[in-house]
């Protein structure tokens, strides 16, 4: 069987910096420029897809990811290698690409339509199954404008779910939409993969990958690390992000953007964050239910009043699984002098089903009106075993059957 | 052929993309498409004010008003198209970065969308040759269509290499827009070709719109079939439309990486 997608070796640089292109380069396609500074999206990224399959991708932020999708959807071409696509193809890459807010729906569903390479009697043939899956039916005259964006994310993916693709490239769009209509997009997408579309899946949320998908690519930096089943892909996420962690902690904190700092005052930066284990070893794998300190670093360049620590454990989609802050459990801070540098631990249980979770650490004025220094996603770490459940808190089911007394 | 091609498979985009800008262009305007006459009547009334009544200029038995609107209809669908096709890459810049599709799509759509406005335009010229009592239709009229494709042609070739352009420098959009200005005074719009000494008529021909709004009046006003000049602006207009095609192309995967 011909293969369905096939990457042989592909590189892709973008040119980085705002400097200037003369026209002569641009029609030679030489850069006559030294100065011109290039980053590598992708680096020597080599796999295939039979026909039918399904592949998930996972990386963090900067990885390669999107730039696979883009490559693959023609938008952008490499900058060496070779990409082979049997089939058509569809990308779920931004919902409703191409709407026009003043269009109603009815004519938005027909040039997104056409914009994803649909034809006008396609369109005609699938136009109530597109209206019955998002579900907008009275306000199909209505301009999309006025639309929640809940219904406009459902237009876009029921127009772009119903291209009768044979491939599928689908972005961190899901992201979007309540949970019954995501429920029904991983559906249809199930759905799509059984009747034989093969299938690409880019995403941080490592539970839908492995709802969907089979297989699965980790990246890293452009590098291909993994190419194997959905299942253990965790596990190589994990080590990636500990390999890095230890090569050079920094590097992993700064330059991929995998941290992201807000200082907000200068009056107290956080300088570091570990998570350590019982054992005092630093570590980013955790077992479900097992216990971890998060060692934090700060420096005080003032004094500070009976400061607020709060730490929060969020899942890649920006959920919020855990939340605790000094002031809201009533846990009185010490005052903190000028020039000093403190260690503050919190010690939390990791309750958690098996996933990628990101830990932030905030300090804030004691009255709450201001952060002194605030780490959305100070360290990625994983969590692993537990009974297979699903969602994020790990309640440890127990199951029993019992004989009836009658 | 394979540009021809590519563009039958995806007419259905064209189209579309064609309605929705016109859709968009007119959304939420009280006037909507009279908004089309109202730019090239304003400027004829006021061209007419000064050149027939403070500097007189000879028109021969052709009044001021019918003279200059049959010439500034077609014009301004030059300038209006021309502009739009040259901002709609940047201003697509969301779709273009995210979407595969023949980007000249968006371009081609850009013109197809003024030519309602050309059309609306047009017919309020012929209420004017009504009304001027023109020698309104005459055989000579066969020649439009071909007219209308030199122009077109033309246009398209600096809207698809002013497009591609202007997705890599910014200036270009600025540089059409005083350009097309300009452009105005050096073609037959405001004031008669014979305002021009013979000598120059050679030079003064190879712009190619030159030749294109003579050939509009010949055909309109004069009832007779345009001159040798045509031949000039169907050949510039070829090159020009050629040139722009092959730039647009040579640059066009580029677009997503650097819009």
């Amino acid at each position: 069987m011909e293969l369905s997608i096939q990457f042989i070796n592909v590189s892709k640089r973008y040119r980085i910096g705002s400097s200037t292109l003369s026209i002569r380069s641009l029609l030679t396609g030489r850069n006559h420029s030294q100065e011109v500074k290039h980053h590598w999206a992708l680096r020597d990224v080599s796999f295939e897809l039979q026909p039918g399959e399904s592949l998930g991708i996972i990386g963090p932020n900067g990885a390669g990811k999107t730039t696979i999708l883009k490559l693959l959807s023609k938008v952008t071409y490499p900058t060496s290698g070779q990409i082979k696509i049997n089939g058509r193809f569809s990308s779920l890459i931004e919902l409703g690409a191409g709407f026009h807010p003043d269009l109603t729906g009815r004519e938005n569903i027909f040039l997104n339509g056409t914009i994803l390479g649909m034809r006008r009697e396609e369109i005609r043939s699938r136009f109530d199954q597109i209206v019955e899956f998002a579900g907008i039916g009275e306000y199909l005259d209505t301009p999309v404008k006025r639309y929640s964006s809940g219904m406009y994310a459902r237009l876009g993916f029921s127009v772009a779910a119903h291209v009768d693709p044979e491939i599928l490239l689908v972005d961190e769009v899901l992201a979007v939409g309540d949970m019954s209509f995501r429920k029904k997009c991983y559906e249809r997408m199930l759905q799509l993969i059984k009747n034989g579309t093969t299938m690409i899946f880019v995403s941080h949320d490592f539970g839908a990958i492995q709802k969907v998908c089979s297989r699965c690519l980790v990246l890293y930096r452009g590098i291909l690390s993994y190419d194997g089943p959905a299942a253990q892909a965790t596990a190589e996420y994990s080590n990636i992000l500990r390999r890095a962690a230890s090569s050079k902690s920094e590097a992993l904190l700064t330059a991929d953007g995998a941290l992201s700092q807000m200082v907000m005052t200068h009056g107290a930066v956080i300088e570091g964050v570990q998570l350590i284990r019982s054992d005092g070893q630093p570590g980013q794998t955790f077992k479900s239910g097992e216990v971890v300190h998060v060692r934090m670093q700060v420096r005080f360049n003032e004094r500070a009043h009976s400061p607020v620590f709060a730490c929060t454990v969020r899942q890649p989609d920006g959920q919020v699984v855990y939340d605790y802050t000094t002031h809201w459990a009533n846990h009185p801070t010490p005052d903190f002098e000028a020039n000093s540098v403190r260690e503050i631990e919190f010690i939390l249980r990791l309750n958690l089903v098996a996933g990628i979770y990101y830990l932030g650490v905030d300090l804030a004025y004691h009255d709450l009106s201001y952060y002194y220094d605030r780490l959305i996603r100070a360290v990625d770490f994983v969590v692993e075993g537990g009974d297979g459940a699903l969602g994020s808190a790990a309640l440890e089911a127990q199951f029993f059957v019992y004989e009836m007394k009658n | 052929m394979i540009v021809l091609n590519d563009l039958y498979k995806h007419r259905d985009l064209l189209f579309a993309w064609t309605f929705r800008t016109i859709r968009a262009r007119y959304q939420q305007s009280i006037l909507g498409g009279i908004w089309a006459i109202v730019q090239p009547i304003a400027i004829v009334i006021v061209f007419t004010i000064i050149f027939s009544r403070f500097i007189r200029v000879d028109t021969g038995d052709i009044p001021y008003v019918v003279f200059s609107y049959t010439a500034m209809v077609p014009w301004t669908l030059f300038v209006s198209s021309v502009t739009d096709m040259v901002d709609t890459l940047v201003a697509n810049m969301n779709l273009v970065s995210k979407i595969y599709f023949p980007r000249d799509i968006l371009v081609i759509a850009a013109m197809l969308a003024r030519l309602l406005d050309f059309t609306i335009a047009s017919s309020i010229l012929i209420v004017l040759l009504f009304v001027y009592q023109m020698p309104a239709f005459t055989i000579s009229l066969l020649y439009i269509p071909l007219i209308l494709a030199i122009q077109l042609a033309l246009s398209l070739g600096l809207g698809l290499g002013g497009a591609a352009l202007n997705v890599f420098f910014r200036d270009i959009k600025h540089l059409f827009v005083l350009g097309l200005q300009l452009w105005l005074y050096a073609t037959p719009i405001i004031y008669p070709v014979t305002l021009i000494p013979e000598r120059y008529h050679t030079y003064y021909y190879l712009n190619p719109m030159a030749g294109v709004i003579e050939a509009y009046r010949s055909v309109i006003l004069h009832a007779s079939p345009p001159g040798n000049y045509l031949i000039i602006s169907a050949l510039a207009a070829a090159v020009v439309f050629l040139s722009g095609y092959w730039l647009f192309k040579r640059v066009e995967h580029k677009f997503a990486d650097v819009i």
